[in-house]
Order: structure tokens, then C-alpha cells, then sequence
């Protein structure tokens, strides 16, 4: 009697979770954010705020150019921006990736010795609360104005948003969990591999989030204080400002705000893709 | 059934326990003595805070005693750790939302691979089939109803064979209904598989229904009030409600755990 009432209610449950499925729920998800009730407010936003530019631009010819203005330099000198943007684009790709690698990787260091955390921590938030404008010309003064002082720039800026992050994900594990593990014996690398490193990646991407977007700012402020030498955007805007040249000023920094956009992008992606699990109510804890 | 083994069983003799800082710590366990035999199943009940959980994760390995002696079928908690004697079901099922419902299931088996050899381990599969979980095994946790999450976790603890399972409130987050059905499920299992369970509970009818012998603990500090032998028949079914003796038994506990509530306000 016992057995059958208790596989029945099995039986019965299992449909019922059968029934919800993730694709349904994702597809309803995504019409429901092609409904225009979802994107047509920030366009009606950018809408207004683009009218308010073009009418301030043109009151003040001095002070900001038109939108059509930029965009007519954007077409004309295309290549020249196209250049700029990979030098930049370069300077954001290898400065954030060795970033966040060893942010990454000192955190798991200092989440699994204590004593790293006590020893470390001090001088990474002294070089972090001294502000990167004023490392930057120190460091083409060491460097030169090669790409050497502009990668590490742009490291550093990620680096540290990446390091707390990731050490308070790597901090947060589910105690039950980890109590099941402890149980069983588990070796700290154990722990590690089944348990901390996954589930640090909320907060990992939670940083990426606020590290990508400072990575530009990063690579951006190393180009202003050692331009001239090597292009990039950042220069771009330097060059452009001292003549007064606007046009050719708002559109790298347009270009600058584009290559944001896109990275975040691209985050976004990566993220639905690695992060399926963390979305929606939160499972085991 | 091995209950020839003298060891066999968790074994706690004067364990005391005290949390908190030099010269302000309380008193949580005050000289706990308990016997879970082989094959027996023991629950825990009493009023919030008297040290349940305390005492689990003694046995668990996780706590570490002030004084006294916990062994595992004649081990050290540590010794028994090192050879995964002791499965572990937490008050949530814990499970890993990354991992399929099959994978958390083979978690054990991944973790401390050296203590598999020479155990009786379970095919992952085979036990989650028979916790009506057939249908579930490449679903993730974010599928399953807390009832399921649950069933997996249970089979989580069970698939490598330990000596001793160790239960904390495994069913509180359920709705009553979801419950019973599970209460049945761990019995009929259970009743196949004969470990040394300690079980932790709420519910007294949940203690009841499960238990060879329930321990009800009191508090401040938590010590152990009244042993209370359950001898209704094996297998139990969804009918040992309905009888007198589990009527009188209900009473005999719930009278037992208000002399022991009465002591506190006291
Ligand atoms: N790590 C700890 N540090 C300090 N105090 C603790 C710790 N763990 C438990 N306690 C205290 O010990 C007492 C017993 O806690 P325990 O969790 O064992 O109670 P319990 O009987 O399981 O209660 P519940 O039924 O609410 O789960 C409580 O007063 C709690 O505050
Ligand atoms: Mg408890």
C-alpha cells in the first residue's frame, strides 16, 4: 500500500516537472522582450536626447558639433578610425584579459590561504586608491610610449573590481553543500572543482561587468597621456581637442562608447551561456 | 544485517559542546550519551535551539566535541570520514544547479575516490530509478520540485554504501502532503537498506512513523530528556496512523516535549 501511493505521487510529480521545461519559458521570455511595451521606451529616450543634442549643437556651433557633422567625419575618414579603433580595441583586449586572469587567480589564491589575503590585500588597495591618471604618465615615463605602459594601465583598472569580486564568489558557497563534502573527506581541491569554482561565476560575471567597461576607460586614459606616439581612440580625442576639431572628437569618443556597448554585449552572451543555472530563483540554497 | 559487529553503529558518550568566545561561551550539549545500533533508526526532536544540529555535526565530522566520544562502527568520526562512512542529508538538499540530477547523485562517488575500494557502491541510476526519479536524470535541480530536490539529495547520501545516515530536518521545507510521500519513500527504502539513521525532526508523527526509538532533547543546556522506544511493527505503512498505539504514542512524546518546553520557562 505504501509502495503504490508513494511511486503514484513519484509518477505524478515527475510529469508535473516534466511539463516545465526551459525552453518554453526562455522562447515566452524572449517574445515578451520583442514586445515594443520592452524597447520602446529607451528608444523614445534616445530619441529625445539625440533632438535635445542636435538643437543645444546648433545653438552653440562651438561647443558641441551636430550629429551629422560626426557622422559625415565617421564616413569620410573611416579608415583612419577603423585603425585607431583596433589599436584601442588591442590595448582593451590584452590590458582586461591579463587582468582578470590574475585578479582571477590571486583570488583564488586568497580565498584558499588566509594568510595570502592578510599579506596581499593592504598593497593591492593602496595601488588601487592611487588614481590611475596619476600612474599613467609614471608609467610611460618607465615604459615609453609603446603599448607596454597602456596594457598595464589597462590590467590594472580590472584588475581589482575582478580580485574582490571573484574572492567574495569564491567565499560564497553553499554551506549545506559544503557541509556534504566535508563529509565525504573531501581534499580542498575537491572542494575547488566541484563546488567553489562554478559556483563563484555569478560573481565573476558580476565583476566582468564592472570591469570591461573601466577596462576602455583604462586603455583611454593611458592613450591621452602618451599621445602623439601611437595611435588609438584616446589619442584620437586629445589630438582632435587641442585643435579644436570637433567633429573628429565626438566621433572617437562615440567610437569609444561603441566598443563599451559592444563589450557588454558580448558579455551578456557569454554570460546566458555559462550562467543558465544562476538565473530565475535561485536552486539549493 | 551485520548487528553481529559489536561496534557496529554511532556511538556518543559525554559529549559536551559549548559555543562562543573565551569567558562568555554557552553551554550547547551537556554530557550527551546516545547509541544508534546498526539498522536502527533513531530520531531527534525537541525545541528550537536544544543542540539537534549540534549533535549531528558532531557525528558528521563537521563539529568537533569540547569533551567526550563520538565512533562510527567502532571508529573515529575522522577515521569514519576518511573512509565515507557517513552520509549526510541537510535541511536543503544542496544540490549542485550546474550539475544533472545524475552527476550530483555521482558527486559522492567523484569526491575522495580512495575510499571507494572495497564497498558495495550503488548504481546512481538504479537508485534514483527507485526514487521515481527515472524520468529526472538528465533534468537540473532548477527542474525538480523541493520534493524531488529532496529525494535526490537522500539519494545523494545513500549511493556509496555509508554505514551511518545522518538526516537534519530533511523534510521541513515540504508541504504536509509532499511529506507523508516522502516519509513513505525514505521507509521503504530504508527498510531495504538497513543503515544506522539518526534523523532529526519537527514533526512528532514524522518521528514516530520512522523511528525504532525516539530521543527527545531538552535545552539550556541541550541534553537528552527521555529515550522513548517505538515498537510498532515493521514495514510501516500509511495505516499505522490510524492505530491506537501511534495515538498513544503521539501522546507519550508530545506530553514528554512539553515537561521539557515546561523546564525551560521554568
Ligand atoms: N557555530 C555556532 N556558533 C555559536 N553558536 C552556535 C553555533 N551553532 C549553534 N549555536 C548555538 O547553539 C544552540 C543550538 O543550536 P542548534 O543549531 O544545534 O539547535 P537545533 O536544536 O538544531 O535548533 P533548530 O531546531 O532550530 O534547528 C543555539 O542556541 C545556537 O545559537
Ligand atoms: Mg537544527
Amino acid at each position: 500500500m505504501s509502495t503504490t501511493d508513494t511511486s503514484a505521487l513519484a509518477v505524478q510529480s515527475a510529469t508535473s516537472a516534466t511539463g516545465r521545461r526551459f525552453s518554453p519559458l526562455a522562447s515566452a521570455k524572449f517574445k515578451q522582450n520583442l514586445r515594443w511595451t520592452n524597447w520602446a521606451p529607451a528608444v523614445i529616450t534616445f530619441v529625445i536626447a539625440a533632438a535635445l543634442w542636435q538643437i543645444t549643437a546648433i545653438a552653440n556651433p562651438y561647443v558641441i558639433p551636430t550629429i551629422d557633422q560626426v557622422w559625415v567625419s565617421l564616413i569620410k575618414d573611416a579608415d583612419t578610425y577603423w585603425a585607431n579603433m583596433l589599436v584601442t580595441g588591442l590595448e582593451v583586449l590584452v590590458g582586461a584579459s591579463s587582468g582578470i586572469i590574475a585578479g582571477f587567480i590571486l583570488a583564488i589564491i586568497m580565498a584558499e590561504f588566509q594568510v595570502m589575503e592578510r599579506a596581499v590585500m593592504p598593497l593591492v588597495v593602496v595601488v588601487m586608491v592611487t588614481p590611475i591618471v596619476a600612474i599613467a604618465p609614471a608609467l610611460v615615463v618607465a615604459f615609453g610610449f609603446g603599448m607596454t605602459p597602456k596594457f598595464i594601465v589597462t590590467a590594472l583598472v580590472v584588475f581589482f573590481p575582478m580580485l574582490v569580486n571573484s574572492l567574495a564568489g569564491l567565499r560564497d558557497v553553499d554551506d549545506r553543500a559544503l557541509d556534504v563534502m566535508k563529509t565525504l573527506h573531501a581534499s580542498r581541491w575537491e572542494i575547488f572543482r566541484d563546488l567553489r569554482f562554478t559556483g563563484s561565476m555569478p560573481y565573476v560575471f558580476a565583476g566582468l561587468r564592472i570591469a570591461l567597461p573601466l577596462a576602455i576607460v583604462g586603455a583611454a586614459v593611458a592613450e591621452f597621456v602618451a599621445a602623439g606616439q601611437q595611435a588609438g581612440l584616446g589619442s584620437l580625442v586629445t589630438i582632435a581637442a587641442a585643435q579644436a576639431n570637433l567633429p573628429v572628437t565626438w566621433a572617437s569618443i562615440a567610437l569609444l562608447c561603441f566598443m563599451g556597448v559592444v563589450l557588454i554585449s558580448l558579455l551578456a552572451l557569454v554570460r546566458k551561456r555559462v550562467l543558465w543555472w544562476s538565473d530565475g530563483a535561485a536552486v539549493g540554497r | 544485517m551485520e548487528t553481529a559487529q559489536p561496534h557496529a553503529g554511532v556511538h556518543i558518550e559525554n559529549v559536551s559542546k559549548s559555543f562562543g568566545p573565551e569567558g562568555a561561551r554557552t553551554l550547547v550539549l551537556n554530557h550527551v550519551s546516545l547509541s544508534i545500533k546498526m539498522g536502527e533508526f533513531v530520531s531527534v526532536i525537541g525545541p528550537s535551539g536544544c543542540g539537534k544540529s549540534t549533535l549531528l555535526k558532531t557525528v558528521a565530522g563537521l563539529i568537533d566535541a569540547d569533551s567526550g566520544t563520538v565512533m562510527v562502527d567502532g571508529m573515529t568520526v575522522k577515521a569514519a570520514t576518511k573512509n565515507k562512512m557517513i552520509g549526510l542529508v541537510p535541511q536543503s538538499p544542496a544540490l549542485l544547479p550546474w550539475r544533472t540530477v545524475l552527476d550530483n547523485v555521482r558527486l559522492p562517488m567523484r569526491v575522495n575516490p580512495k575510499a571507494n575500494a572495497n564497498r558495495n557502491l550503488r548504481d546512481p541510476r538504479e537508485i534514483l530509478e527507485s526514487f521515481g526519479l527515472g524520468a529526472a536524470l538528465d533534468k537540473y535541480p532548477g527542474q525538480l520540485s523541493g520534493g524531488m530536490q529532496q529525494r535526490v539529495a537522500i539519494a545523494r547520501a545513500f549511493v556509496f554504501d555509508p554505514s551511518v545516515l545522518l538526516m537534519d530536518e530533511p523534510f521541513s521545507a515540504l508541504d504536509e502532503m509532499n511529506r507523508d510521500a516522502q516519509r513513505l519513500g525514505l521507509l521503504d527504502f530504508w527498510q531495504s537498506n538497513r543503515k544506522a539513521v539518526m534523523f532529526v525532526t519537527h514533526s512528532v508523527p514524522e518521528a514516530i512513523m520512522l523511528s525504532d526509538r525516539i530521543v527527545v532533547m531538552g535545552a539550556h543546556p541541550g541534553h537528552i530528556a527521555e529515550v522513548i522506544d517505538v515498537p510498532l511493527p515493521r514495514p510501516r505503512t500509511i495505516d499505522v496512523y490510524a492505530t491506537d498505539e501511534f495515538r498513544d504514542l503521539e501522546g507519550h512524546v508530545r506530553e514528554t516535549l512539553r515537561e521539557v518546553m515546561g523546564q525551560k520557562s521554568a
